[in-house]
């Protein structure tokens, strides 16, 4: 009796449906606290639903790699959703007509250099080349920011914690460096919480006004989208 | 079965991305040319279609909970990159206060003042 009690994580996790299922419930648990705890942009809903699942695996010993497998057949839904993304892209339209030249000069550079400074100072640090790969797309929105990184041979558990960082980083350097340049507009605000700060960046936006987070929507979308046709190319040529 | 119909369309756009892909031999994925192809067709026909509207809104609902897999693996295998913790340091902190800082220079400087839109509509 206590023996099979004991095998018993192991037997459910044989197939997908635990994986599955804990990934369900660890993900509305963590909205649960998320909400609970004030919804606090240093602390995003997804780290505490990862949290659960990790204390969970670790509790009942069953290897990451199990769940892991478990969980690809959701994670498979990825690939539908990234189309998916297209519907708020074509909704932005009016909004990149109406400014296209202001995007056209921002955002490339922007987003190029999101990349650049990212690669550089790792390489400068002694990063290893899966690090860089892994790094590299750490501005763009996680579920393109994920095929760009397989593209690269980069590392996707490196990539997303490399993305949550880049998140609270980057609302946080925008918050200082806005009274520090005295910048009150928030259509360049929004704009700078998408391109650097992708999802967590949009939430904080919304935060500060509708008008904010409607640019960083679209900063969000465009950087992903450029992002994503540049930096595979780019890394072809060079390494 | 308007919601099926339209995760049908979605997966034949995602499908027609892969098909792109690697016949041309590129480097982006198939989800990110099938997004492209689909905004593309939107554009085209000058509206969207509601199917796939009703069936991308749960989808982009629950991206977050599609990513968290991946979060989970960050606590498996940070141990393994703890020597390189100087290159996270400052690709993260530093990359990311630079690229913040360039960006908000740059659309300051390009983005059209607010007021002077207000004032044309005055005149």
């Amino acid at each position: 009796m206590l023996d099979s009690l004991l095998t018993l994580p192991n037997h459910l996790f044989e197939t997908p449906i635990a994986a599955i299922a804990l990934t369900l419930l660890a993900f509305f648990a963590g909205n649960q606290v998320f909400q609970w705890i004030g919804r606090p942009s240093w602390c995003p809903g997804i780290l505490i639903a990862a949290l659960i699942v990790v204390l969970t695996l670790v509790l009942l010993s069953v290897n990451y790699e199990v769940y892991q497998q478990g969980a690809a057949w959701l994670v498979l839904l990825l690939g539908p959703a990234t189309v998916a993304l297209g519907i708020p892209l074509y909704q932005q339209m009016h909004h990149i007509r109406a400014l296209w030249k202001p995007i056209l000069f921002t955002l490339p550079p922007a987003a190029i250099l999101a990349a650049v400074y990212s690669v550089l100072l790792a390489w400068l640090a002694g990063a290893t080349p899966e690090v860089m790969a892994s790094l590299a797309p750490k501005s763009v929105t996680a579920p393109i920011a994920i095929s760009i990184t397989e593209q690269l041979g980069g590392s996707i558990p490196v990539l997303m914690g490399g993305l949550l960082i880049t998140g609270v980083m980057a609302t946080f350097w925008v918050s200082v460096l806005v009274k520090i340049l005295n910048i009150q507009d928030h259509r360049v605000i929004g704009f700078a919480l998408g391109i650097n700060g992708h999802a967590i960046g949009t939430v904080r936006a919304f935060e500060l006004s509708p008008t904010a987070g409607a640019f960083s929507s679209l900063g969000m979308g465009l950087t992903a989208v450029f992002t994503a046709l540049f930096l595979p190319i780019a890394w072809r040529l060079v390494f | 079965m308007q919601v099926i119909k339209g995760f049908l369309i979605l997966l034949l756009f995602l499908l027609s991305g892969d098909v792109l892909v690697t016949l041309l031999n590129l480097p982006i994925s198939a989800g990110v040319a099938g997004m492209l192809l689909i905004t593309l067709w939107f554009m085209l026909r000058g509206r969207m279609q509601e199917d796939v509207a009703l069936a991308s809104q749960p989808l982009i609902a629950v991206l977050a909970m599609l990513i968290m897999p991946g979060v989970v693996g960050v606590f498996f295998v940070a141990g393994r990159y703890a020597d390189q913790w100087l290159a996270f340091v400052a690709a993260l902190v530093v990359g990311t206060f630079l690229s913040v800082l360039t960006t908000l220079i740059l659309m300051s400087r390009f983005t059209p003042k607010e007021s002077v839109k207000d004032k044309d509509r005055s005149c």
